[in-house]
């Protein structure tokens, strides 16, 4: 299997502000987010990083999209470092996530155009991609419709669709059916399966079991911004993904709440 | 391609929403409007006392003083012992004017004459003489005023614009750069849309220049469009009449546009970079307002302290309020002008820089 995505030993470590080490009243001023991540994820296959909320998926996403550096460690997506050639990590990945908004003011239209651009891509495979993609998802009777003015349903397809615009080898998606209604989520699951078969590369974080026994080939259990598990979803599973969960979570935190 | 789609889309942003257009625009019509309105009654209603130096006698004196009167204005009559004097006082603003009767004035007779000196630059001064001059044309004068200014034209013009357009300019430079530069940097950071385009693979430089270039052109029309309306209500304003404008030469012209020109990207960058820095809109506005009073003041200070040395010239913005007060008395400060352009472009490009920084800094950018 070809090797698409490798995460060697990631650390991202962030700094409470003193409002924060109240809330949490805590008096450490630094906190660990992600703690010597590695894994690796093939061609074709998607990969599920599942953890509770502030397990540090998506500060682990985060860094392999280059939104953020890691303060130790690489990782290698099509080859290229996240450290040292940032840019090109960014034409070879389409990153969904609900801190990446769209400009309310403009319609679907001209931002898969816009974005199109962004990624260098010729006008003339936007016009394609655009076709295809808006009627895969019905966003064609709203292209022209501002942003502002449509559902959360339908602006979740609006921005899977942006995020692939360039045709990404790796995608990576941060709770992709989040606040979605079933209709919408099962639009989305069944366009990732979709992505895998055309050899694509995926790489989803989620906290609903259910979703990675669905759709992943791979999982990884991530705790305290630790790699607790990893293997294929029988390997990792061992027969009931649920309860291994709970287990490997009150090894290390030693109780659920 | 992607620099040039990111400039567009700035100006679609702005040229496909009306009420952004009017927003930039309306301040110069309204300046205009509001200081033609405001010109219109400070020069109408006002109760007047006027003290004028009188050599001679006459019963127009009297004459003088009841239509003056009627309006519930008041003269005071001062001996002329000394022209010269009496001159330099109204020049000063200290005496309205100096009426002198011929000796044995007769309304009527061959050699009577009427001389008046008065103050083209002072509206109680330019109402005096209008006032007698009717007062004589009405009695059946049968000879012609000797009228005499102490100012030239197009000098009071220049005088009173030097002083208070460069300060305003730059008010409304800042204002029209404020108004789209904080809603397109910290606006699009607040909402999340900055991170979506970071997350692109477009350089960080071009995404800088992709918002200083168009927002720049944007902010032009709204600094033009506020210089417009000041420019030609101000002549109203102070009781001028707006031919003196067409005394400035096309070179004059161009130079006062060479120095707004260099002046809306240095302010855009630094607002651009203030915007970066800020979480907010609101965060933006209050340290943008803090730059705001901070240039208005020493833009003041500039406008009325002319002799403040060469060192000036390499202060970015308050080089170009010299430059602009050197131009419109009437002045050709080529050297200076050119001088305050290359210095306003460095400092501009020094500042693009800093937000091209700014937007690959992680912990400005997704700090919370």
């Amino acid at each position: 299997m070809e090797e698409i995505v490798r995460a060697e030993g990631l650390k991202k470590t962030f700094t409470l502000s003193k409002k924060q080490q109240r809330i949490e009243k805590t008096g450490e001023t630094r906190r660990v987010a992600v703690n010597g991540l590695s894994f690796s994820a093939y061609r074709g296959e998607i990969y599920g990083l599942l953890g509770p909320n502030g397990a540090g998926k998506t500060t682990a996403l985060r860094m392999l999209s280059t939104l953020i550096r890691p303060d130790e460690g690489d990782a290698f997506l099509c080859g290229h470092s996240i450290v040292k050639e940032p840019e090109r990590v960014r034409d070879v990945v389409g990153f969904l996530t609900s801190d990446l908004k769209l400009e309310g003011f403009f319609t679907p239209d001209y931002l898969f155009g816009f974005f199109g651009a962004m990624h260098g891509v010729e006008k003339q495979v936007v016009a394609e991609r655009k076709r295809e993609l808006f009627a895969r998802f019905g966003i064609d009777k709203f292209a022209e419709v501002p942003v502002k003015d449509l559902s959360t349903g339908m602006l979740q397809k609006i921005s899977l669709v942006i995020s692939i615009v360039h045709d990404p080898e790796v995608v990576i998606f941060d709770e992709p059916t989040n606040g979605l209604d079933v209709l919408t989520a099962k639009v989305v699951t069944d366009f990732l399966c979709e992505l895998k078969a055309m050899g694509k590369s995926i790489l989803l974080s989620t906290h609903i079991f259910s979703l990675v026994e669905k759709l992943c080939d791979r999982v990884g259990i991530i705790i305290d911004g630790k790699l607790a598990a990893e293997g294929t979803l029988e390997e990792v599973a061992m027969g009931n993904l649920e309860e291994t969960f709970f287990r490997m979570y009150r090894e290390r935190k030693g109780e659920i709440v | 391609m992607k620099l040039i789609a990111l400039m567009k889309k700035e100006f679609h942003r702005f040229f496909h929403d009306p009420r952004l257009i009017i927003t930039m625009l309306l301040p110069g019509v309204l300046i205009f409007l509001l200081y033609t309105f405001i010109g219109e009654i400070a020069h109408s209603d006002d109760r007047r006392e006027f003290k004028v130096y009188l050599s001679g006698s006459s019963a127009v004196v009297a004459v003088i003083e009841q239509t003056l009167s009627e309006n519930e204005d008041k003269v005071e009559w001062l001996p002329l012992e000394d022209e010269e004097a009496a001159r330099a006082a109204v020049r000063d603003g200290e005496a309205t004017a100096i009426l002198k009767f011929s000796e044995n004035f007769d309304l009527f007779g061959e050699d009577a004459s009427v001389g008046i000196i008065y103050d083209n630059g002072s509206e109680d001064s330019t109402y005096f003489y209008s006032v007698v001059s009717s007062i004589l044309i009405g009695v059946g004068m049968r000879f012609p005023i000797e009228a005499e200014t102490v100012k030239e034209d197009a000098a009071i013009g220049a005088e009173i614009l030097s002083g208070l357009l460069p300060m305003l300019i730059v008010c409304f430079i800042f204002s029209a750069c404020m108004s789209v530069t904080l809603e397109s940097v910290a606006g699009e950071k607040e909402r999340g849309t900055l991170s979506t385009i970071l997350v692109t693979s477009a350089k960080r430089s071009h995404i800088a220049l992709g918002k200083i270039i168009p927002l720049s052109c944007i902010s032009m029309l709204g600094a033009l469009s506020s210089f417009l309306g000041v420019a030609l209500s101000m002549p109203k304003l102070m009781g001028l009449s707006l031919g003196f404008l067409g005394g400035y030469s096309v070179w004059s012209y161009i130079l006062m546009l060479v120095l707004i020109l260099s002046t809306v990207p240095l302010i855009v960058s630094a607002i651009a970079a203030v915007s970066a820095l800020s979480r907010s809109v609101k965060e933006a506005s209050a340290y943008t307002g803090v730059l705001m009073i901070f240039t208005m003041v020493l833009s003041i200070v500039t406008s009325f302290l002319p002799a403040m040395g060469s060192w000036i010239s390499a202060v970015p913005i308050f080089n170009a309020v010299v430059s602009m007060q050197g131009i419109l008395k009437g002045e050709l400060p080529v050297l200076t002008s050119l001088l305050s352009l290359g210095i306003n472009l460095v400092y501009t490009a020094l500042l693009v820089f800093i937000l091209t920084k700014l937007l690959s800094s992680e912990r400005i950018m997704f700090g919370k």
